[in-house]
């Protein structure tokens, strides 16, 4: 039995293996993607914190200003007194200093280096083929996973003994990173074996009717502009949203131009799982609340993919196990190549001399 | 007896052309993803140029940038938001246009097909 367990193993690492390794080192990457995407940004991602914030129509102005005649498509307030308000145009996100209106710049719209290392997580950056490739390799890892914790099980090394590059150097290596990893690693390639096969799941549990939150006002369209009529101001819209959800603070603001409302989103900060699922949509002529989309409405399969997700990108627990997440990716690297040492001095030795 | 032929077929495209104003629906599938995104649109052609607007439904419209017509392929754009979405469509008939999409966010590009039929009675 143990020997058909390890060389299930040896060949599943050696199949699954290179696509494991990609999997864990685009994941350590994209555990920071926004810090990340911030460093590689910084002309136009920091702000230095000031006194009063302007209001969202004096921001608009600002950005008027530098892009005449440009209509707003959507507001995204700072989350972090450090942190820009962006505000989006057709043209790509532009960053605005909500302390003094200063233009900070715009970001185009287009590939980058962490879009093309998202593409490589999510499809090896190769449409159906390499998505399908990457959830298969998932459940190799899931199975390397189990298998590797019966082989190591009867002795149980969770120290590195034995001279640098010995024999007992990679196989300790690989028995006390394999099992120090177990835990994270099995949390991560679980949530991303979910991920991957959501929609299959939720054709087994049935799908929710409305796979964000769910309705607790029935939505309506919004009035048609009368004569004589000014549609309300976003400031206003926000501060209708925020009567509705007093203790939840608003990070994004959808125009009606675009959508045919003013959709307000809301976060309540100290909720880890779906805090952010709550939306407001308002009527821009009469400013009645025409439909409201609350995370507390939402149902288990809901809740239950967001936790999965939070726990897959490492969120969960805020920075702490996004630094777990992200070491964790780096490990498989470490197990692969203590994986081949030790595959090629086994077949080494099987060689007639 | 070519030159009427060629005359034929301008006069065919460009009737075909014209026929894109109305209301269409139909979905798109992003390439690597597994399940159809549905599309509604309203559109407007005048001369060459193209415009009106789009969603997912027709609750949910944005409107159409940078609309153009050049025989019987079609040119656009819709910002929702973060994402942009270039529409560049060839019209098959006088009720069907397929074709290719390209999203893009900050970070990222993605590609999709497009397919739309005609709404009828709208």
């Amino acid at each position: 039995m143990r020997r058909l367990v390890l060389n299930l193993h040896l060949a599943i690492a050696l199949l699954a293996g290179a696509f494991i390794v990609v999997l864990g080192a685009t994941g350590s990457i994209l555990a920071f993607e926004p810090q990340l995407d911030r460093l590689l940004h910084r002309d136009v991602s920091y702000v230095k914190p000031g006194v009063r914030v302007l209001s969202l129509v004096e921001i608009g102005d600002a950005v008027a200003r530098k892009y005449p005649g440009e209509p707003v498509v959507a507001y995204l307030r700072s989350d972090a007194a450090d942190l820009p308000n962006r505000v989006i145009l057709s043209r790509g996100i532009v960053s605005v200093n909500q302390y003094t209106g200063e233009i900070l710049g715009v970001r185009t719209r287009g590939q980058t280096f962490l879009g093309v290392v998202r593409a490589l997580h999510v499809r090896l950056a190769a449409g159906e083929a390499g998505r399908l490739v990457l959830k298969w390799a998932a459940d190799g890892l899931l199975f390397l996973l189990i298998s590797g914790l019966y082989l190591w099980w009867p002795a149980k090394r969770m120290r590195i003994r034995g001279s640098m590059g010995s024999p007992k150097f990679w196989f300790d290596l690989h028995s006390a990173v394999g099992i120090f990893s177990f835990l994270p690693l099995l949390a991560l390639a679980a949530s991303g074996t979910i991920l991957a096969f959501e929609d299959q799941l939720a054709s087994v549990l049935g799908k929710p009717p409305d796979s964000h939150s769910v309705q607790v006002k029935p939505p309506q369209v919004g009035s048609a502009p009368r004569p004589n009529a000014t549609e309300i101001t976003p400031d206003e819209a926000v501060a209708i949203a925020r009567r509705e959800l007093p203790d939840a603070l608003p990070y994004r603001v959808q125009m009606p131009g675009y959508g045919g409302l003013y959709v307000i989103a809301l976060e309540y900060m100290d909720h880890r799982i779906a805090g952010d699922r709550n939306s407001v949509s308002i009527d821009p002529w009469s400013g009645r609340i025409v439909a409201a989309k609350l995370a507390a409405g939402l149902g288990f399969q809901q809740r239950f993919m967001t936790a999965n997700q939070a726990i897959h990108t490492g969120s969960i627990l805020g920075t702490a196990s996004r630094i777990a997440a992200a070491l964790t990716g780096l490990l498989v690297p470490v197990q692969a190549v203590s994986g081949v040492v030790l595959w090629l001095r086994r077949r080494r030795t099987w060689q007639p001399t | 007896m070519k030159k009427g032929i060629a005359a034929f077929v301008l006069i065919a495209l460009s009737a075909l052309a014209a026929d894109l104003t109305g209301n269409w629906s139909g979905s798109f599938t992003v390439e690597g993803g597994d399940h159809d995104v549905p599309q509604r649109f309203t559109l407007r052609r005048q001369g060459k140029s193209l415009s009106g607007s789009g969603g997912p439904d027709a609750g949910e419209q944005y409107p159409i940038e940078n609309g153009s017509v050049e025989g019987n392929e079609a040119t656009f754009q819709i910002t929702t938001g973060e994402w942009k979405f270039t529409y560049h469509l060839r019209q098959l008939s006088a009720d069907r246009l397929a074709g290719d999409l390209k999203l893009e966010s900050v970070n990222d590009s993605r590609t999709a097909k497009v397919s739309l039929t005609r709404v009828q009675g709208d």
